[in-house]
């Protein structure tokens, strides 16, 4: 544990030299449900056409997942700024494996989207609301930590493989443009035409968000949930063990 | 437990890349180290230095043959190795948004010091390096000597048994670099091994037990100062300073064929190969029926040792 706690600490060190940062990673899912989903809910009045609750208490999941998503593809980032202050090189030669590096880099991150995901809850279900189920929290903060980590390794598998930010940048903007739009973040996906519906259904975003949906307001189908989360982890898995295969291929 | 600190068997390292052929930057390299030296490891840019660093140091993985640090193969054994080594890599590594001792205590926290350790070795090295009254500077704000400075005082936190520097002097200043070379050599007194890879010769010369010149991925000498100096026998540098430089000088001594020429004002540095009284025939042609105010003859230095073995034939 002790390699995991130096990267976690390595990590922190460096986040809380700009607390404008950690502002922004707590607070930005908020601005997010605030605006867009208050704007949204009062287009479509109440209650929306799903599982008769509004858009607020919809769109909540989406919120969490999207943050997810985007704390997972800053974090990656993190490997370009470690490459131009030349330090990357150098901590792949201390004593911990590329393993241990990867879920130390992540775990701070798990942390901010853990606590970024409570404050959310917390002020969602306060002045917007929205009936939480608080007996599932515990499963909805799961589902944010395992979806944070699960991004990231994806995420990391580009930043290590691609040599250039500017291009990572583009990648990073496609996968925000197809992954989050084709997901069910921000509409239900059973009044989609079909193949846009096939192609949601096959996004892990969907997967994810659809667990965080089912675990913060009970929407959802239990056993289709369940296989969603069991198909996230194995793509979490995957992407772990190829992310440190390319890690350990860094020269 | 093994006797060498460092082992290199047969290593091989290709690079390919797309486009381009592949390139063989290490071409079956063998040699050990025995524990306690500095090893100097010694080549013209793109002679496969680094490449073996990175080699020992797991950051990249031989194409072929063997290499171990303190008898733990590195490819088998990458977080063995990492447990017992430090690094300063050629490029200048530092958490940029970090303080002077935060890197410093960072650096400590990766290698499992214990929080009150790591405050006390800081501290030291604060001291030590000069850098206490830069201490609480982020690593951005300083200029490119001092975070080499907190480069390379970051090994100095730790007692890993094995050290590796790549071109650690680059942009040191000398009386820093002295300080860090006078540490060194106390580093090795202790029992710790050094191994650095350098074009500076003076350097190497200085601070290596011993030393291996390498060009094109392939070793071409090896031994201490003084083997490597009788490898290079009837080598010999002159410098001979005329009152008023002769204008057919430049001439004359492209005559004589040397390994290495310099002319600097009414001074002339060059470098001969030739048995010792014929050195002295040509200084004396040289310098017959003009006025020359200073000779000097001298045996060959590391650096023309290293021109010799390295330059193209």
């Amino acid at each position: 544990m002790a390699p995991i706690a130096a990267v976690f600490y390595r990590e922190g060190k460096i986040r809380v030299t700009n607390l404008t940062f950690i502002f922004w990673d707590l607070f930005y899912p908020l601005g997010y449900m605030l605006v867009f989903g208050v704007g949204v809910n009062y287009a479509l009045g109440s209650p929306f056409p799903t599982g008769g609750v509004d858009y607020n208490a919809f769109f909540l999941a989406g919120v969490l997942g999207m943050a997810s998503f985007g704390i997972a593809a800053n974090t990656a980032w993190g490997f370009f700024l470690d490459r131009d202050n030349g330090i990357f090189y150098e901590m792949l030669t201390y004593p911990l494996s590329r393993a241990e590096y990867l879920l130390g880099k992540v775990l701070f991150n798990v942390l901010v989207a853990t606590l970024q995901a409570a404050i959310t809850v917390g002020l969602g279900s306060i002045f917007l609301g929205i009936r939480i189920h608080f007996d599932l929290l515990p499963l909805l903060f799961l589902g944010v930590m395992g979806g944070t980590a699960g991004w990231f390794f994806f995420y990391a598998i580009f930043a290590l493989k691609i040599r250039r930010n500017d291009l990572f940048n583009s990648v990073t903007s496609v996968f925000y443009f197809v992954f989050l739009f084709a997901s069910s973040i921000f509409y239900p996906l059973e009044p989609l035409p079909a193949w846009f519906r096939a192609a949601a259904l096959a996004n892990p975003v969907t997967w994810q968000v659809d667990f965080l949906r089912f675990s913060s307001i009970g929407i959802g189908e239990p056993r289709r949930i369940a296989v969603e989360a069991a198909a996230f982890a194995v793509f979490s898995l995957a992407s772990f063990a190829y992310a440190v295969r390319c890690l350990q291929q860094q020269e | 437990m093994s006797e060498a600190a460092l082992e290199v068997e047969n290593l091989v390292k290709v690079y390919h890349s797309r486009r381009q052929p592949p390139v063989r930057a290490v071409d079956g390299m063998s040699f050990s180290v025995a524990r306690g030296t500095i090893f100097g490891l010694l080549g013209p840019n793109g002679a496969g230095k680094t490449t073996i660093l990175k080699a020992l140091t797991t950051l990249n993985r031989p194409t072929a043959g063997r290499a171990r640090v303190l008898g733990f193969d590195v490819v088998a054994q990458p977080l063995e190795v990492r447990r017992r080594i430090s690094v300063v890599l050629q490029e200048t590594a530092i958490e940029q948004f970090l303080s002077v001792r935060d890197n410093l205590l960072t650096f400590a926290r990766f290698h499992g010091l214990d929080s009150a350790l790591a405050r006390r070795r800081t501290e030291e090295v604060l001291e030590r390096f000069h850098l206490a009254p830069e201490a609480d500077r982020k690593a951005i704000d300083l200029s490119g000597g001092y975070r080499r400075r907190v480069q390379v005082a970051k090994v100095f936190m730790v007692t890993t048994p094995v050290l590796f520097l790549d071109e650690f002097s680059t942009g040191m200043d000398p009386i820093l670099k002295r300080a860090v070379m006078g540490y060194l050599r106390e580093e090795a007194r202790q029992g710790r091994t050094i191994m650095l890879t350098t074009q500076i010769l003076s350097e190497a010369e200085e601070l290596c037990d011993d030393i291996l010149i390498m060009n094109k991925g392939r070793q071409v000498a090896r031994g201490d100062l003084h083997a490597l100096k009788l490898l290079s026998e009837g080598v010999y540098e002159v410098a001979i300073t005329f009152e008023r430089l002769p204008e057919t000088i430049e001439a004359e001594i492209a005559r004589l064929a040397p390994l290495r020429m310099k002319i600097n004002q009414n001074t002339v540095e060059l470098t001969l190969k030739a048995e010792e009284g014929r050195v002295l025939e040509l200084v004396s042609e040289l310098a017959r029926n003009r006025r020359v105010l200073r000779v000097e003859v001298s045996g060959a230095s590391l650096e023309d040792i290293f021109v010799e073995l390295t330059q193209e034939k």
